[in-house]
């Protein structure tokens, strides 16, 4: 008799056990999406956005569609400053722990922002099985490199963004295309002094060297920066024509002021410059910012027509927060919450493994082109064809707009040169 | 050359606007007044304010935030450091906290990105020597110099002047001399804030108003101070060129990277080798013992 009974209540423990997960997302009244962002700044304020525009528009139609039963998003949005100047890495790895512990997120969307923070929090969501999408900021290789590396420990982190080695290719064809047109060769690297920028730099002197280009010099600057023009007279001493300027920081706007002030002769190609990606930079810097290019890593975070959903997402984000999509992470961010819906769908479930699963089988065709993940190491697979993967975006600033340069697919325009540069 | 030595005047002058204000406050009252940065940030924001967003003249924005950061200041002394004067420790984290507040809720309030500007009093730039600077930053440089002789002759032959200096010399001297010790400490919160609030529309509109700007403009104030001698002003304005020329010279030939560790590598060598500055006096027995 005390046999049957413990027989009975191990059958009766295993099968909660068993039907615990399944019930519980069904019990669920939603699936709750953490955010990571340092939402002071660009990278961070945008991917909130497009984060939350999607999801208002996924609930509007009925939620996501989990075993039979539609289940709203919600979104819980943390700060974890990663992209102020002083701030540790430690507040973005709490923030991030806090979604999962306190705020109870079932996924986690958008940053850490910073590449360091990132790579620091990919242990964090091991340890607790979470599916991470990044969708913004961290442009480091080392992310996807280390999904490759330690696959089984780290398989739950995507990124749906571009990384620096693709803006990298992107920025050298648009290189290519200005010693070819314009005869410039010589190329003054400025980068801000954090994982990415020091690592893209890096890349661009080593790939612009190989392609004989000279690169007249480097200078890091120190997160905060506010002055630029004894690094700008460097660059004019040394006779650079193009200066290639990695900088997420706010203030990297007051170097393309002092740029224009100084009529230094080299044309400023952003390969991130947060300041030159907001609609609200020609205003920032009172037109002095013109003919400057940036790469604002995937289309649809500048007026383009790369798919036929890149301006209907243009036009809802522009309609909902009444400002266009101001740069990197806005239409990301976006892409980052259908993706994840149609994994769910697909897997029909919430748990991590499986949607981990789905996620590497994503085929689909969304804003800035069609989404599929390396199943190798979890990144977005590039193109510079929107119907063969996700597509970058290179603009310049031209009479008050942001116009498209690169890739040729999608542009609108081509780049030109400042007077004071022209012979 | 020529470069360094433009480039090194300009940068001092920044330095010495930035510190001139925190000196003055310390100077007199002997309160380390932390909330300066947060003071130099308000003043940016009051005048973009004013300017951009209720459309009055150039002249008299900077005017009315002058005068704001005035009030602050003298109301910052009022209700707050005045109860823990003569407290170091108590001083510091107040004001540090009265800053840090001001600061953070200026973030919280949406000042915040990079569409805070101010315009250049004059665009354009001219080449000096086959130099090119921008005409702001030459004005910078007569602002600041007369910013530097007005506070001389101000505390050289006026009333108020000849008591602040009373005050900084010898407390309890000026105070059997008549001289209201609090009002005078109240006062010289209200001009340091005043030279912040100054210092903030003459700089800013070389770069952007952003929050952060609060932080460094008080780590440079401090560092300014330090090496030149907590609470002597012509020490502070000898420092700022100091560490400025020092600061382009490792632009120049070290790199823009290492530009913040000039400032503190200043106060670490000036802490160990004279603690109480060029022309500080107050530890000065103890170091001569």
């Amino acid at each position: 008799m005390k046999e049957k009974r413990l027989s009975f209540i191990t059958l009766m423990s295993a099968l909660i056990l068993l039907l615990a997960p399944f019930s519980a997302a069904l019990a669920a009244d939603n699936i709750v999406i953490g955010c990571p962002l340092s939402t002071a700044f660009l990278y961070g304020w945008d991917a909130e956005r497009g984060v939350k525009l999607a999801v208002e528009e996924i609930n509007a139609q009925g939620g996501v569609n989990v075993g039979g039963k539609k289940l709203p998003f919600k979104v819980e949005v943390i700060d974890t400053r990663d992209l102020e100047p002083g701030v540790p890495v430690s507040d973005a790895l709490m923030a991030v722990e806090k979604l999962i512990l306190e705020k109870k997120a079932d996924f986690i969307i958008g940053g850490p922002v910073r590449s360091e923070a990132a790579l620091a929090a990919m242990d964090l969501l091991s340890k607790y099985k979470k599916v991470s999408i990044l969708t913004t900021g961290v442009l480091t290789p080392a992310y996807h490199a280390r999904v490759e590396k330690e696959y089984d420990k780290l398989k739950y982190c995507f990124r749906i963004h571009g990384e620096a080695g693709q803006l990298v290719k992107e920025i050298m064809a648009c290189f290519a295309e200005l010693k070819e047109k314009a005869g410039l060769n010589k190329v003054f690297i400025m980068v801000q002094d954090v994982a990415h920028a020091r690592g893209g730099g890096e890349i661009i002197a080593k790939v612009a060297a190989g392609q004989g280009w000279t690169v007249a010099g480097t200078e890091v600057y120190p997160t905060g920066t506010t002055d630029f023009s004894m690094g700008l007279l460097k660059a004019k001493d040394t006779g650079a024509q193009v200066l290639n300027i990695w900088m997420d920081m706010p203030e990297s706007s007051i170097l393309l002021k002092q740029w224009y002030e100084l009529k230094i002769p080299a044309l400023p190609f952003g390969s991130t410059l947060a300041a030159a990606e907001q609609p609200g930079f020609w205003k920032a810097t009172e037109g002095k910012g013109e003919y400057t290019l940036c790469n604002v890593v995937n289309a649809g975070n500048a007026p383009s027509k790369a798919t036929d959903w890149t301006m209907k997402f243009y036009d809802a984000y522009t309609k909902k927060w009444n400002i266009e999509p101001e740069g990197l992470g806005s239409s990301s961010s976006y892409m980052a919450v259908y993706t994840l819906k149609d994994a769910i769908e697909r897997a029909n479930s919430i748990d991590s493994d499986k949607i981990v699963d789905a996620l590497e089988k994503t085929d689909l065709m969304g804003v800035y082109g069609r989404i599929r993940f390396n199943p190798k190491n979890h990144q977005v697979i590039p193109a510079l064809d929107p119907k063969e993967g996700a597509v970058g975006t290179i603009l310049q600033w031209q009479a008050a707009k942001r116009i498209v340069v690169f890739p040729k697919s999608i542009a609108t325009g081509e780049i030109l040169l400042p007077p004071w540069m022209k012979k | 050359m020529l470069q360094i030595l433009i480039y090194g005047t300009i940068n001092s002058i920044q330095l010495a606007l930035m510190a001139l204000g925190f000196a003055l406050v310390y100077g007199i009252s002997r309160v380390p007044n932390f909330a300066h940065g947060a003071i130099y940030v308000v003043a940016g924001f009051i005048t973009w304010t004013c300017l951009k967003a209720l459309g009055l003249s150039y002249f008299l924005s900077a005017l009315i935030a002058i005068l704001i950061t005035g009030i602050l200041g003298a109301l910052i002394y009022r209700f707050m450091l005045i109860r823990v004067r003569g407290m170091a420790i108590s001083e510091i984290i107040a004001s540090y906290a009265i800053g840090l507040a001001i600061l953070e809720g200026l973030r919280w309030g949406g000042f915040k990105g990079m569409t805070y500007t101010l315009p250049v009093f004059i665009a354009g730039s001219v080449n000096l020597g086959g130099v090119p600077v921008d005409i702001h930053r030459l004005l910078l440089i007569g602002i600041g110099v007369a910013v530097i002789a007005l506070l001389w002759l101000f505390t050289h032959f006026t009333r108020i002047g000849l008591a602040l200096r009373g005050m900084a010399q010898d407390e309890r001297a000026a105070l059997m001399l008549g001289i209201d010790s609090d009002l005078m400490a109240l006062l010289a919160t209200a001009f340091g804030s005043m030279l912040a609030g100054l210092a903030a529309i003459v700089l800013l509109p070389l770069g952007n108003i952003v929050v952060e700007a609060g932080y460094n403009v008080l780590i440079l104030a401090i560092a300014v101070c330090i090496v030149g001698g907590l609470g002597s002003w012509m020490g502070a304005v000898l420092a700022a060129f100091l560490i400025g020329f020092a600061q382009i010279l490792t632009v120049k030939y070290l790199g823009s990277h290492y530009q913040m560790v000039v400032a503190l590598l200043a106060i670490i060598f000036t802490l160990i080798m004279r603690p109480s500055g060029l022309f500080g006096r107050q530890k000065e027995l103890e170091e001569r013992v």
